[in-house]
């Protein structure tokens, strides 16, 4: 499923207008330790997290994360939107916790790394 | 070569990640494939972050050469007092500001380790740390050169005696300022070091609790079963059963149809003669290392823990390995199911209080019988008698021998230097134990074919190889051949590599004057 279909779906806030989104989602990661992050969260994927601090750009770039999307209504600060957009990669908000956007998430096929 | 240097700065969690991502865009330009690159990535920036989180600041310093990245980062801080602990998952003794934004939660050295294909860490509490990883970044280019070796070392045991240096069949290990290190690009992960260090500085590693029962299979070698004086092999699978794990399995079934399978490959007397059984992962390096031209001879077939662990499938599964190459064969097989590797010295250190409570039970059952075709197989073990095989076949010299069966140990994977009993007694034992489930083991054709390597070459560019190897006879010359080992080179051929590669100097030697520049 495309990026922006889900956004849609999930009545997510986009943060990034500039990054286009249309990158197609199979998998996804939900975490909020970094390392755990890098060690796990699956190529292309998305990752719903609480952290909004610059790290979790870097950590999304490395792990090449087309989105992620920050659950409990966390915002982060300008220079981490500025950057995600410099990476390419799609920031969104919601005011649902965790638990409730990977359940949507994977309601629209959205899967982890063993399913 | 390519060579790139970071300042990190502690504390800096907003500057994080600027070597890593500066480094990422040098690999994408080279055209390094992704999955390395993004392996590469992680294991950098992980690095980096661990400086930020844990020391007074640090470098960074990146060489990209022959197809390989190596990476060190070196930090001036609190040091690692307990190196295998912290290489441990979820260990960590990072600052609540580093916990807050989601770090220290004890996965950067793992997360390091897992990416890389190669890790090395060295720490001295009080001064700082140094972690320096490599990885391939062209999947061939893991077949070239240096490639990840399992050996590890415990430098602050190292009591610079030296044997070491003399014991490695391919001149790979050095000891300065009495800590040893092995060069990668020429070590075979074999145990002849191992085997020489008496008080273990050089050795096969295991990650604090890494023997967990935890519902897999364990997986081991005969010399384990035979090991334990006059208790037979059924006795001690019932023990190892006992620990936790919902099988115990032996590897001697894969062993037995690796060898009908190198025997008939001799027998149809297709391609060269003799065939080599690949049966021990080090002698394999070995060949392709320094007996380039006898790689054809090897069956292009899988080691017998290879394809034991094909044949796992997904169950989870622990390795009880008697040596470096093991270990290094099994990882780089990239599994899919959780897979753990201990060393055969834990697992039979964990079950001796087990086996000591009990009276020796005589077996029952047949001996075990021979492989068909048995007698025409030569095995020959221990690393001289390799080498001397090995040069015969290479010379031609070797008639008569359809199909040769080498292991680096003395007495084969009974001879391991991390088990405690004689290779000949436990193989005795072995041969003479019952005849429990023999069949079901299968050969398994390998993915990736043999390939020489060009671990000792000077250089890549055979034009500046050809200078160095002017240069290298030239230092040669001026040293006084006396091959005593105390520049912490194995000979003064070695010395005289390491002077043209600059890893060394001269000042070492302390036979020549330095005024003349010649041995006195």
């Amino acid at each position: 499923m495309k990026l922006e279909e889900i956004a849609r779906e999930l009545g997510l806030s986009e943060l990034t207008p500039a990054v286009d989104g249309d990158a197609e989602i199979a998998r996804g990661y939900a975490s909020d330790l970094l390392s755990d992050v890098l060690a796990h969260a699956p190529e292309g994927g998305v990752l719903v997290t609480l952290q909004v601090h610059l790290n979790v750009i870097a950590v999304a770039s490395h792990a090449e994360l087309a989105a992620v999307i920050f659950a409990g209504n966390r915002r982060p600060d300008e220079d981490v939107l500025a950057k995600a957009v410099a990476e390419g990669i799609s920031l969104y908000v919601s005011p649902a916790d965790t638990f409730d956007i990977v359940g949507r998430l994977y309601a629209l096929g959205v899967k982890g790394n063993h399913a | 070569m390519e060579r790139l240097d970071y300042d990190i700065r502690s504390g800096d969690f907003n500057g994080a990640g600027a070597a890593s991502r500066d480094l990422k865009q040098h690999l994408k330009r080279i055209g390094a494939e992704s999955d390395a690159v993004r392996r590469a990535m992680i294991a950098a920036y992980e690095a980096e972050m661990n400086v930020v989180i844990h020391a007074d600041g640090g470098r960074l310093e990146a060489t990209v050469s022959d197809g390989q990245l190596d990476v060190d980062v070196v930090d001036r801080g609190p040091g690692i007092p307990d190196i295998p602990r912290a290489m441990h998952e979820g260990f960590s003794t990072a600052s609540s500001e580093a916990r807050a934004l989601g770090f220290g939660a004890g996965m950067g050295l793992p997360n390091i380790e897992r990416n890389a294909d190669r890790i090395r860490v060295t720490s001295t509490v009080g001064e700082g740390t140094r972690v320096s990883f490599s990885v391939m970044l062209r999947p061939e280019a893991a077949d070239h050169g240096a490639r990840p070796s399992s050996l590890g070392t415990v430098p602050e045991l190292c009591r610079d005696c030296r044997h070491c240096l003399v014991a490695c069949p391919t001149a790979a290990v050095r000891v300065r300022d009495a800590r040893p290190s092995v060069m990668d690009h020429v070590c075979i992960d074999c145990t002849c070091c191992i085997a020489a260090c008496a008080p273990g500085a050089l050795t096969l590693l295991d990650a604090p609790g890494a023997l967990i029962g935890d519902g897999g299979v364990l997986a081991v070698p005969p010399a384990l079963l035979a090991g334990f004086g006059e208790h037979p092999a059924g006795t001690v699978l019932d023990e190892l059963r006992g620990i936790g794990f919902s099988a115990v399995v032996s590897v001697h079934p894969y062993e037995d149809a690796l060898r009908r399978d190198v025997l008939d490959r001799a027998a149809t007397g297709d391609g060269p003669a003799p065939v080599i059984s690949p049966v021990c992962p080090a002698v394999v390096n070995l060949i392709e290392l320094k007996f380039p031209a006898l790689v054809k001879h090897l069956a292009p077939l899988a080691s017998p823990w290879e394809a034991l662990q094909r044949d796992l499938g997904e169950r989870d599964a622990t390795f009880a390995v008697s040596c470096p190459s093991q270990r290094t064969a099994l990882l780089s097989q990239q599994p899919t199911a959780q897979r753990r590797t201990v060393t055969v010295r834990l697992v039979r250190e964990a079950l001796l209080p087990h086996l000591a409570a009990r009276r020796p039970a005589p077996g029952d059952g047949a001996p075990r019988p021979q492989a068909a075709g048995a007698d025409d197989l030569l095995v020959v073990s221990g690393v001289s008698h390799v080498l001397a095989v090995l040069e015969e076949i290479e010379d031609g010299r070797l008639g008569g021998v359809t199909a040769v069966e080498p292991y680096i140990c003395d007495g084969g994977c009974f001879g391991s230097p991390l088990l405690a009993e004689d290779a000949f007694v436990a193989a005795w034992r072995w041969a003479a134990s019952a005849g429990d489930a023999r069949d079901g083991g299968q050969s398994l054709e390998r993915s990736r074919p043999f390939r020489a390597r060009p671990g000792i070459r000077l250089d890549a560019d055979m034009a500046v190889a050809i200078r160095k190897l002017a240069r290298l006879d030239a230092e040669t010359a001026a040293l006084p051949g006396k091959d005593c080992g105390v520049c912490g080179a194995p000979t003064c051929a070695a010395l005289a590599e390491d002077i043209v590669m600059e890893r060394a100097t001269q000042a070492l030697c302390p036979y020549v004057k330095p005024e003349e520049g010649t041995a006195s």
